[in-house]
């Protein structure tokens, strides 16, 4: 639940709506970062005969602020057109998928990927490149794997880019979060008590819309230099996805529907959970619609999140010294709006400037982990989250930690975290998830086929 | 966006839209009208692509007392400011 139907009109519009990003050097390709935007949540795979895909009529963009302004200086677009061979069939396939132009293929995806930058100046650097097909079952899609890899493109300009169905990497215990924040192995604690229990991934088995795209990193630096130096303000780069629609829709009848006018953004995404539990119901909307430069907005609510007070009155005795703490949440403020100055932790800093934006923000000069902790940088690893956030990052973990208070004494040492606030966990973990992440762009795992996952 | 005149405009549309396609096939809507800009610049019917010019053109009016029209084609959005033609307008969905 990064970010999965986090907004009441989004929540209606799946097509454009952001669940999660990712942001990270790439393990395999240390002089390369991978930039992810998902969309389209909680896909199940058997969604036929109207496969999952794309949105033709949405603008998807993947933004990077290099220069700390929180004004984006390179966007990544991708627009999407649907080929239908034969619109006499109901059948998005009449035989076996083999190949990417495989004619029993009867309803394709194809793409563009255009870069613009600060100036203006956009350039085509991809187009009509092939989405795979949905993974249907093995009478349909035999050799998903392989198939889904044809559609890893690389592009003249220095980037590989993909666009389409992997499994949702992204793993919490979905019902229990939202049922009053009832967390398995500690709800013997709850104000409504049952037997503790293990966490279930409420994400597993389903899939997502995945767009990709590795870029060198010399080309996202404001200077085109090498990032080197952990200290080095170039080397941190600030990023967010987000999905625009024309500002009229035009429904004529007989089902023929057209738009016209500008595109106006009804979604953007950038650390997990901001506008899922920091924003409050009747903001969520207008949140999605803003820039991130305009998150002064919502300093109030980071400041004082509304999880940090609920965790107290949600498991009585528990969080003492939080239910204690009242002032202002400058470490929420660091790790979701600004980033962390250098000096609060040894050897890391991601700090962007005095802009009050959410924004992924990733040091590009801390090389991949050989041992990664999937609790980042509260792991003690400084090349997961909040630097950036990679694919088998324990976001939920983190971020609940942090509520509860365990990054107070970064920034206030007078504060004693409550003992609970860094045990607080969902207790779910990636070996949760039956489709495993891949070791090479695109690093999400092979989606679930519909004939093997038919409930999900 | 070409320049239209009231009376082309109020005579070509429904009580809500105008098509592009109509306002190409009445020369006179290319001439300069009295319709007063305030904001965007405007486009003639030359700068417009193939696509802008197939429609639809959307005329969006969000507060009746503003008297300001969102004129919406393509990716475009040309916003005009006619208190009159508001109420005529309104005046015809009465």
């Amino acid at each position: 639940m990064s970010s999965h139907r986090e907004a009441p009109e989004i929540s209606k519009d799946p097509v454009a709506d952001n669940t999660d990003v990712y942001a990270f050097v790439s393990p395999d390709r240390p002089n390369m970062v991978t930039l992810i935007a998902n969309y389209v949540p909680l896909e199940g795979p058997a969604g036929g005969p109207n496969f999952y895909e794309f949105g033709d009529d949405v603008l998807y963009e993947i933004k990077i602020d290099n220069d700390g302004d929180a004004v984006e200086d390179i966007t990544y677009q991708f627009r999407f057109q649907t080929d239908l061979r034969n619109p006499n069939t109901f059948l998005y396939n009449t035989g076996r998928i083999t190949s990417l132009n495989d004619p029993n293929w009867n309803k394709r995806q194809f793409y563009s990927v255009t870069k613009v930058v600060e100036n203006g100046q956009t350039t085509v650097l991809g187009s009509n490149l092939a989405c795979p097909p949905c993974n249907i079952g093995p009478s349909s899609t035999p050799n998903y794997a392989s198939l889904a890899q044809a559609a890893v493109h690389s592009l003249k300009s220095g980037e590989t880019v993909f666009a389409g169905q992997r499994a949702e990497g992204f793993y919490v215990d979905l019902g229990a979060v939202f049922d009053l924040l009832d967390l398995r192995p500690f709800q013997n604690l709850h104000v409504f008590p049952m037997p503790a229990a293990p966490g279930v991934n409420g994400t597993d088995n389903l899939n997502v819309h995945t767009m990709a795209i590795q870029v060198p990193k010399a080309h996202l630096t404001r200077d085109g230099s090498n990032p080197t130096d952990p200290n080095d303000p170039r080397s941190v780069i600030g990023m967010y996805a987000s999905a625009s629609r024309q500002k009229a829709r035009i429904l004529e009848g007989q089902g023929k529907i057209v738009e016209t006018g500008p595109f106006v953004q009804v979604s953007r995404q950038a650390a997990p959970l901001f506008n899922e539990v920091m924003v409050p119901l009747g903001k969520k909307d207008l949140w999605n619609a803003l820039d991130p430069r305009q998150d002064k907005l919502f300093l109030n609510n980071t400041q004082h999140p509304e999880v940090s007070g609920l965790l107290p009155v949600l498991y009585p005795g528990v969080f003492p010294n939080l239910a204690a703490y009242t002032k202002a949440r400058a470490d929420m403020v660091a790790i979701f709006l600004t980033g962390i100055p250098a000096g609060i932790i040894p050897g890391f800093q991601n700090f962007t400037g005095k802009t009050l934006a959410d924004l992924l923000r990733l040091n590009m000069a801390i090389p991949p982990a050989k041992n990664p902790n999937i609790l980042g940088i509260l792991g003690g690893d400084l090349a997961g989250f909040p630097n950036g956030r990679r694919v088998f990052d324990d976001v939920f973990t983190v971020e609940l930690r942090a509520l509860a208070g365990v990054t107070i004494p970064l920034v206030d040492p007078s504060f004693t975290p409550d003992a609970a606030a860094s045990q607080v966990t969902d207790d779910v973990e990636p070996s949760d998830i039956n489709s495993p992440y891949l070791k090479s762009f695109p690093y999400l795992g092979v989606p679930y086929d519909g004939f093997d996952n038919p409930s999900s | 966006m070409a320049k239209l005149s009231r009376r082309g405009f109020l005579g070509q549309t429904t009580a809500s839209m105008a098509t592009i396609g109509v306002l190409a096939a009445v020369p006179q809507l290319a001439a300069t009208s009295d319709l007063p800009e305030t904001s965007a610049a405007a486009l003639s019917t030359a700068e417009m692509s193939a696509a802008d010019l197939a429609g639809p053109l959307v005329a969006h009016v969000s507060d009746l007392a503003s008297g300001e029209i969102a004129l919406l084609v393509g990716t475009q959005e040309v916003i005009v400011r006619d208190p009159g033609l508001v109420m005529r307008l309104l005046n015809l969905v009465r």
